[in-house]
């Protein structure tokens, strides 16, 4: 019924969408969950030593890596369709 | 949301692993091991203790300046850590630090027993308890009787009621048992809680053993034994110390053989030196545990208990240097890691 209303295309093009939202939004919840404990572990270090600080920072973006492969496939299904 | 009580460990337990990371090494004590008194001061005054030396140098001379100055940083750095914790981890660190309410309670008891100038009784105390030093500076102008009455409140009131009527001996026992009983009344449903009563236990089982050892090879009668022991150890139950003070102490020592602390009674010369090797070998048991849980209470009651031996080492490394002992003999009494 949804596709005699809207079309195969259009269909298609909105499941992509769901798709890259998706892929986005949970891997950012995803590294929001690893980032807090490395965070407060960085701040802690950190407060005890300034010099912790470049390396807190450092241990702290590595989760991120999983936003950018969820960008990267959000990329692909909105441009590649 | 997701990892509340998981980021507070984080936060505290890297926080303490970068204390730790300023204890004093082993090497340091080699390297004042063969200093003068003099010379460990000025040494210690390019550590974290340069504050504390500073600010009691004026008053004091010899090992009591290190002893106040060694204190005074040492209730500096649990405040700190009790400051700084959050949540769970800090309701847990709070409890464990209330053994130092016992001691700052006992030192001014026996100081107003002993009629000591009230000046002298703060310089001892330790406020790195729930008590505040004002509490305490409150409590140094209060008589026996109304000191007693302040604590009401807390689960101390009962044995201190007895003061007067027991020895002050009992009424410390009492105060630890106490102390102890609070703390194993915690609910141990979760991992987080559990590791940290079993940590007390052990505790407790350590303390036990060294009681044990020390009042069988003076004599004591089981009854009396059994008297001074803290209930609720890990594997020393009271069934077991009930049978255990009840061998000759040859028997003893062979029947500790099959405990977790075994490995303390593998050599020794003197009970001293046995008592020694518990505090080494429950050293070398935290940090074990503490690096099996690195996101737990272990690693920062790891660095608490590491703190007070390192404190302890000094105080005996001072005391030692100060009346001219040999290097070996303060080597001995020394728990180095």
């Amino acid at each position: 019924m949804v596709e005699a209303l809207i079309g195969d295309e259009a269909f298609i093009r909105g499941c992509a969408a769901i798709g890259a939202s998706l892929a986005v939004g949970l891997s950012g919840i995803g590294a929001g969950i690893a980032e807090s404990g490395i965070g407060a572990a960085a701040v802690g270090a950190t407060a005890e030593d300034r010099e912790f600080f470049g390396l807190g920072i450092l241990f702290t973006v590595i989760p991120e890596t999983i936003v950018i492969f969820g960008l990267v496939v959000s990329f692909m299904l909105i441009f590649a369709m | 949301m997701f990892s509340g009580t998981k980021t507070a460990y984080a936060y505290i337990v890297a926080r303490t692993r970068v204390m730790k990371s300023r204890l004093l090494k082993p090497e340091d004590y080699k390297k004042m091991l063969n200093m003068s008194f003099d010379e460990i001061v000025r040494f210690l005054e390019e550590t974290e203790y340069k504050k504390e030396i500073d600010a009691v140098a004026y008053k004091y001379t010899g090992p009591r300046l290190l002893d106040y100055a060694l204190y005074a940083n040492l209730a500096k750095t649990y405040r700190k850590i009790y400051q700084v914790s959050f949540g769970e981890v800090k309701d847990l660190i709070g409890e464990y630090f209330a053994r130092w309410d016992l001691w700052n309670i006992i030192n001014i008891i026996r100081g107003k027993m002993a009629n000591v100038n009230p000046e002298i009784i703060e310089e001892t105390l330790v406020p790195a308890g729930q008590f505040s030093e004002a509490e305490l500076k409150s409590m140094l102008t209060k008589e026996m009787g109304e000191i007693v009455k302040s604590l009401e409140h807390t689960p101390y009131y009962n044995v201190l009621s007895k003061i007067g009527s027991i020895p002050m001996y009992k009424i410390e026992d009492e105060l630890y048992k106490a102390y102890y009983s609070k703390l194993l009344k915690i609910s141990a449903e979760r991992i987080e809680t559990k590791l940290f009563l079993n940590f007390i236990k052990m505790e407790i089982d350590i303390k036990n053993v060294k009681t044990l050892l020390r009042l069988k090879e003076s004599g004591e009668s089981t009854e009396e034994i059994i008297d001074c022991i803290i209930p609720g150890g890990y594997e020393l139950t009271e069934d077991e110390i009930r049978k255990l003070a009840s061998l000759s102490y040859e028997e003893l020592l062979k029947s500790l053989e099959d405990y977790w602390f075994s490995k303390a009674l593998e050599k020794f010369e003197s009970l001293s030196e046995a008592e020694v090797n518990f505090d080494r070998l429950w050293i070398e048991t935290i940090a074990k545990r503490a690096s099996n849980y690195p996101l737990s209470i272990l690693p920062v009651l790891q660095y608490i208990v590491l703190k007070k031996v390192e404190v302890d080492d000094l105080r005996i490394l001072g005391w030692g240097k100060w009346f001219n002992f040999s290097n070996e003999e303060i080597e001995k009494q020394m728990v180095i890691i």
